[in-house]
C-alpha cells in the first residue's frame, strides 16, 4: 500500500477495504471508484504544506525513474575531473525521442538504504562540478541539448563540502550554465531545494510538476529563523509562495505540468511521460532559435527578475 | 529601467545615541570593556584581541573610498514586499523599521569613488538593514552597480556583510543570486576586474556571490559559509574547531586569495587596482 501522507489519513479505511476485497477475490469497482472520488475532493483542497508533502513523497518518480522511462542508450557519466564522483547528482547522455540529449538531476533514493548512499539527494561541490563538467561536454562536443531534473533538499550543508568550495562550486556553475550553447530545459520534479536546485537550474525555460515545489529555503528553515519555532512549518509554506502555482503567477515557472490527484507517486507512468510530452515541447520551441538569441533570451529571463520600487 | 542614473547623496552613518557612545563596548570575543571612541579609533577592532567588529555600510565605505569621494547611485530603488509576507511581524513593518532605524531604503549601498586616487565602482551590502539580506531590490542595485562598472570600465570592489537570501521575499530573493552571477560574469568578460571583498558574516546565496570574485579576500575572522548560520550553530554545539568555516580555514583549503586585517584592508585594494591600472592594454 502506498504511503499516506498526513491529510489523507481518510483514505486509510478504505485502502484496508480494497486489500481486504481484493485477498477475498471480489470486485473492488466500487472501493476504487471511492477511492478515486475521496482523492480528487482531498487533492482539490490541498495546502501549501500539503503539497510539501508530496513532492517529499519516497514513492514520487525520481531522477533515475525518469532517464529510465524517457531515455534510450543512456549512457551515464562520473567524476568532477578533479577529487571525486558524486552520486547525488547523476548526468550523461542517451537519445529522448531518438535525438542525442544531455540529461543531469539530483539523485534521491527509494529507502534509507539508498539514501545514504546518495546522500538525501544533496550534492556535494564534486556533483556541482560534475554536472558543469558534462554539460559542457553534452553541448559542445555533441552539440545536443540538456534536460535538467531538479529534485533536492538543497546543497549538502557539510564541512567537508564548505571546505571543499560548495559556494565557488555553485558560483560557477551559475556562471557557466549562462554560457552553455545548447538550450537547457529545467524541470522541478520533487523538491526545489534553495541554492542547491539552482546550481543545476539555470535554463531557457523552467517547468515544474503541479506537486513540486521550489523555495529559497525549506519551509522548517525558514520557520525556526523566523518564527524561530520549527513547527510553523505550515505558516512558513504558505508564506513563502513556493508551489507551482504560486510561481507560475510570479512568473518563474514557464510551465506547470499537471498531476492528476493522488499525485505522481500514484500516477507514475503517466506523470513521466506527461514530463517527457513537456520537456519535448520546449525543446522544440528553444530548437528554433539562433545560438546568439538563444544566450540572450536566457540572460534576459534571469536579469529581469526582482520586485522593487523605483 | 533606468539604469544608469547617478545622484549626489551623503550617506547617513546610523546615529549612535549619546548613550551609546558613552557606554563602554564589551569586546565578543575576549570579553574586555572597550569605550566606544576608542573602539571607533581603531577601525572597530578590538585594541587587544583584534576581534573584527561589524561596521556598517557608511563606515565601509568612508573606510575604503578616498575622503569626500564617494557618490551614491541608484537611491530611488527601496524595497517592497510583494509577497504580502507575514511571520511574528509583517514584512512591511521590518522594512518600516529598517528604513527608520538606518536611513537606508535597501541592503546595498552603491557609487563611484576614488580608492588610493583611483576610479572605482563600489558597494557594500549593510548588515544593519535587515541582516543585509538579498532582496530584489539589493540584487538589482548590485547588478545596476556591476552593470555601471562594465559601462565606464571601472574596476569593480563589492564588500559582503550579510545572512544570505532575504526569505520574506520568496523565490525573488534565490533567483537575485542568478541574476548577480550573469551580470559578474557579462562584467567580467569584458575585461573588468571584480574585487570580492567578505566579512562577517557572509552566508548562504551572498557567499556563492562573493566566490565569483577575480580576487576574494577576507577581513580576518570572517565567517563564510554557504549553508548559513544553522550550520554555524551546529558547529558551535559540536564544539569541534570552532575556527573551522572562517576565513583563516577556507584561505588554506584554496577558496580565498588573502585574509587581511582590517587595517590593512585598503591598502591591499589599492595595490590591486594600482597593478589593474598598470595592465598592458
Ligand atoms: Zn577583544
Amino acid at each position: 500500500m502506498v504511503k499516506l501522507l498526513s491529510f489523507e489519513k481518510s483514505l486509510k479505511p478504505l485502502y484496508e477495504e480494497l486489500k481486504e476485497k481484493r485477498k477475498n477475490a471480489q470486485s473492488t469497482d466500487y472501493i476504487e471508484e471511492k477511492i478515486a472520488e475521496t482523492l480528487k475532493k482531498i487533492y482539490s483542497n490541498l495546502t501549501p504544506y500539503d503539497i510539501v508533502q508530496i513532492a517529499r513523497h519516497p514513492d514520487r518518480p525520481h531522477t533515475t525513474d525518469y532517464i529510465n522511462a524517457l531515455f534510450t542508450d543512456f549512457l551515464e557519466l562520473h567524476g568532477d575531473r578533479k577529487f571525486g564522483d558524486d552520486p547525488a547528482i547523476i548526468a550523461g547522455i542517451g537519445y529522448f525521442n531518438g535525438k542525442v540529449t544531455g540529461v543531469i538531476g539530483h539523485r534521491k533514493g527509494r529507502n534509507l538504504k539508498e539514501n545514504l548512499r546518495y546522500n538525501f539527494g544533496m550534492a556535494e561541490p564534486e556533483g556541482y562540478r560534475k554536472a558543469l563538467r558534462v554539460a559542457h561536454l553534452i553541448s559542445e562536443r555533441f552539440k545536443a541539448p540538456i534536460i535538467t531534473l531538479l529534485d533536492t533538499p538543497g546543497a549538502s550543508p557539510t564541512i567537508g563540502a564548505e571546505e571543499r568550495g560548495q559556494a565557488e562550486a555553485i558560483a560557477y556553475n551559475l556562471q557557466e550554465l549562462f554560457n552553455i550553447p545548447t538550450p537547457i530545459v529545467a524541470i522541478v520534479i520533487g523538491e526545489g531545494g534553495s541554492g542547491g536546485a539552482l546550481g543545476i537550474g539555470i535554463a531557457d525555460k523552467l517547468l515544474m510538476l503541479k506537486y513540486s515545489i521550489y523555495s529559497v529555503i525549506s519551509p522548517e528553515g525558514c520557520a525556526s529563523i523566523l518564527w524561530r519555532d520549527a513547527s510553523k512549518a505550515k505558516e512558513a509554506a504558505n508564506a513563502l509562495k513556493l508551489t507551482a502555482n504560486d510561481l507560475y503567477k510570479l512568473h518563474i515557472v514557464d510551465k506547470i505540468i499537471e498531476e492528476p490527484a493522488g499525485g505522481a507517486h500514484r500516477h507514475r507512468e503517466e506523470v513521466i511521460q506527461a514530463v517527457g510530452k513537456e520537456a519535448q515541447k520546449a525543446l522544440n520551441t528553444l530548437s528554433r532559435l539562433s545560438k546568439k538569441k538563444l544566450l540572450e533570451k536566457r540572460k534576459e529571463k534571469f536579469i529581469n527578475i526582482g520586485v522593487y520600487n523605483e | 529601467m533606468n539604469i544608469f542614473k547617478r545622484k549626489k547623496k551623503i550617506i547617513k552613518v546610523p546615529i549612535v545615541t549619546e548613550e551609546e557612545r558613552a557606554k563602554p563596548v564589551r569586546c565578543k570575543s575576549c570579553g574586555r570593556l572597550i569605550s566606544y571612541a576608542e573602539l571607533k579609533k581603531n577601525l572597530k577592532v578590538c585594541p587587544y584581541c583584534g576581534y573584527h567588529f561589524r561596521m556598517t555600510a557608511g563606515e565601509r565605505i568612508n573606510l575604503i573610498a578616498d575622503e569626500d569621494t564617494f557618490s551614491e547611485i541608484d537611491t530611488e530603488v527601496k524595497a517592497v514586499d510583494m509577497l504580502n509576507f507575514k511571520d511574528v511581524v509583517t514584512y512591511k513593518n521590518r522594512i518600516k523599521q529598517a528604513k527608520e532605524r538606518t536611513g537606508l531604503d535597501s541592503a546595498a549601498v552603491t557609487g563611484k569613488a576614488k580608492i588610493g586616487g583611483f576610479d572605482a565602482a563600489i558597494g557594500t551590502f549593510a548588515f544593519e538593514f535587515i541582516g543585509g539580506s538579498l532582496g530584489s531590490a539589493t540584487g538589482e542595485k548590485i547588478t545596476r552597480l556591476i552593470e555601471y562598472a562594465k559601462k565606464r570600465e571601472l574596476p569593480l570592489v563589492i564588500v559582503f556583510s550579510s545572512g544570505g537570501e532575504r526569505i520574506q521575499e520568496g523565490i525573488y530573493s534565490l533567483m537575485q543570486v542568478a541574476k548577480i552571477i550573469y551580470a559578474i560574469d557579462s562584467f567580467k568578460e569584458s575585461g573588468g576586474l571584480f574585487i570580492s571583498i567578505l566579512t562577517n558574516p557572509t552566508y548562504c546565496g551572498t557567499a556563492t556571490i562573493a566566490m565569483a570574485g577575480n580576487v576574494v579576500i577576507a577581513e580576518k575572522g570572517a565567517s563564510i559559509s554557504i549553508s548559513g548560520p544553522r550550520l554555524a550553530k551546529q558547529v558551535a554545539k559540536k564544539n569541534i574547531l570552532p575556527k573551522l568555516e572562517q576565513a583563516e580555514s577556507l584561505i588554506e583549503n584554496g577558496l580565498l586569495d588573502i585574509v587581511v586585517d582590517r587595517h590593512l584592508l585598503k591598502s591591499t585594494i589599492v595595490r590591486l587596482l594600482k597593478y589593474y591600472n598598470r595592465r598592458r592594454i
